[in-house]
């Protein structure tokens, strides 16, 4: 065998949770490149955090009621991801105090979900569920993976124009008699994208598998559709990369997911020449 | 809320204020204004900072809560505000943008048909965008973008046309471009409402003028109007 094929094949060849887990990485890449850019384009990174974190309550309360399964995690973090959601809406109005308050959601939800798992668990299951447990990813959860990831990708699909035209300018589309909440739809789509991460990636880094490879996509000032395609390659390098990593310098795998789609950013950043060139803003200050 | 009833409608078309009234918080911006804008008339808002002119257009648009007061605004009516809230940095490029005018023509499923290829590439050459329509977004001047959104409104097709300081911040050109294309819109017969600061283009291009500060302070013919405002 080859040193390279040590490295870089091996692990993947020789044991079935690396494979699994590989997989799953995949699906997520895929799911996270469309959600994530969107995310991006409509300016909602904030929102996405914090409903990265609202899931974690409901996730809590599921995992006291029936322990660690993935359908009753799911259903209860998508249960208060969504009520958060419905909360931040009701805010929506008042933007002066929209950043605090989706921080203080943040916090309290954070702070809610911590307490419900030591509660009934130990500082392991606390650990588990910030950080996640993409090794430990079994077949009803790659399902659930699958699944979810089919159902956004065929809605975004279905309705990309309104998702992304939204973006561009809500205002437009309201003053021309467009009625339907495309907006709710899009927060629906990503709490489910945040429920299929947060087995992986825990409740504090989903977030960075669907922002990363998305920003560095962006660097490269493609059109949306390309760079949800860049986003989704940006993502199955820095999985492969993040579990080797883990593998061979025996690092936890979540963070070294997401540490790759960090130095994916940085280097789209630097070589697309991004960090030198002055962003639009001329109109702003006019 | 605004009111858009369909009995308070005139049969002409016209749009009726009745003691319009918008506070945000405990200030006024905008007190107790009646007055008619005629079905096909062309009437520029003036006023000094602060005179509530922006907000009138905003109420008019039904962006903006009335405290009180009424407005019947009947057909569709195409809002330019002052600062726009598109996002340059959207990757589009300057076609996508004012084919978004259209929407109604191919919605959220449909591609755009030929015809509305066609009005796009009439309006880009109106505005004098031809040939910059593959253009990212970002890569515009201030010029350049407010032709690209008069180039939507042309394909908006609006009845009624609301538009918030449209050559405050553009070139000389631009500016002559963009009011000979709010000319066309008033021979066509759509009302339309332009909140601007240049009097003498008021004195020149608008025949009728609406004055503010906060309270209405003059409506009627330009020359009338503006007299009454310097008293």
């Amino acid at each position: 065998m080859t040193s390279a094929h040590l490295l870089l094949i091996a692990p993947f060849e020789s044991l079935g949770f690396m494979r699994t887990a590989l997989v799953a990485c995949l699906a997520l890449a895929v799911l996270n490149g469309a959600v994530g850019t969107l995310l991006l384009v409509r300016r909602m990174t904030l929102d996405g955090n914090v409903l990265a974190h609202a899931v974690m309550p409901g996730a809590a309360i599921g995992f006291l009621y029936a322990g660690p399964s993935a359908m009753w995690l799911s259903l209860g973090g998508m249960a208060s991801g969504l009520a958060v959601a419905a909360m931040a809406g009701l805010i929506a109005g008042a933007r002066a105090w929209r950043d605090a308050a989706l921080l203080a959601f943040y916090l309290v939800a954070l702070s809610l979900g911590v307490m419900l798992v030591v509660w009934r668990g130990s500082n392991v299951d606390v650990v588990r569920v910030l950080f996640g447990t993409v090794l430990a990813i079994d077949r009803p959860m790659l399902l659930q993976i699958a699944v979810v990831t089919s159902v956004v990708l065929i809605v975004i699909a279905a309705l990309y124009r309104p998702l992304a035209a939204g973006a561009v300018d809500a205002d437009l589309l309201r003053a021309l008699g467009v009625r339907t909440p495309y907006g709710t739809i899009f927060v629906i789509l990503v709490v489910l994208a945040l429920v299929a991460s947060f087995q992986a990636f825990g409740t504090l880094l989903a977030i960075g598998p669907m922002l990363l490879p998305a920003a560095a996509a962006r660097a490269w000032k493609l059109g949306v559709a390309a760079s949800m395609a860049l986003a989704a390659v940006f993502g199955l390098a820095a999985s492969v990369g993040g579990l080797l990593l883990s593998y061979h310098a025996n690092l936890p795998s979540g963070p070294a997911i997401v540490l790759a789609g960090g130095v994916l950013f940085g280097l789209s950043l630097l070589a697309s020449g991004t960090l030198w060139r002055p962003a639009a803003l001329a109109q702003e200050g006019a | 809320m605004r009111s858009c009833t369909v009995e308070g409608v005139h049969a002409d078309g016209s749009i009726v204020l009745r003691d319009v009234t918008v506070r945000y918080g405990n200030r006024i911006a905008l007190d107790a204004v009646s007055g008619e804008f005629r079905a096909g008339s062309l009437t520029a808002v003036v006023g000094a900072n602060g005179a509530g002119k922006s907000t009138l257009l905003a109420a008019i648009a039904g962006t903006a809560r009335l405290a009180r007061g009424s407005i019947d605004c009947p057909g569709a009516l195409a809002y330019l505000p002052q600062r726009t809230p598109i996002d340059v940095n959207y990757p589009m490029t300057v076609s996508e943008l004012v084919m978004l005018g259209a929407w109604r023509a191919f919605g959220a499923f449909r591609a755009p048909d030929r015809a509305t290829w066609a009005r796009l590439a009439a309006a880009a050459d109106v505005v004098g965008l031809t040939g910059r329509l593959d253009r990212r977004i970002d890569a515009l001047s201030v010029g350049e973008l407010q032709r690209a959104l008069f180039a939507r409104l042309i394909l908006q097709d609006a009845a009624t046309l609301l538009l918030d300081e449209p050559f405050a911040a553009v070139d000389e050109e631009t500016a002559e471009v963009l009011l000979q294309q709010v000319m066309r819109w008033h021979q066509d017969g759509r009302t339309v409402i332009a909140v601007l600061h240049d009097l003498d283009m008021v004195r020149r291009s608008f025949p009728a003028t609406v004055v503010l500060a906060r309270q209405c302070i003059a409506w009627g013919p330009t020359e009338i109007a503006l007299r009454r405002e310097a008293a």
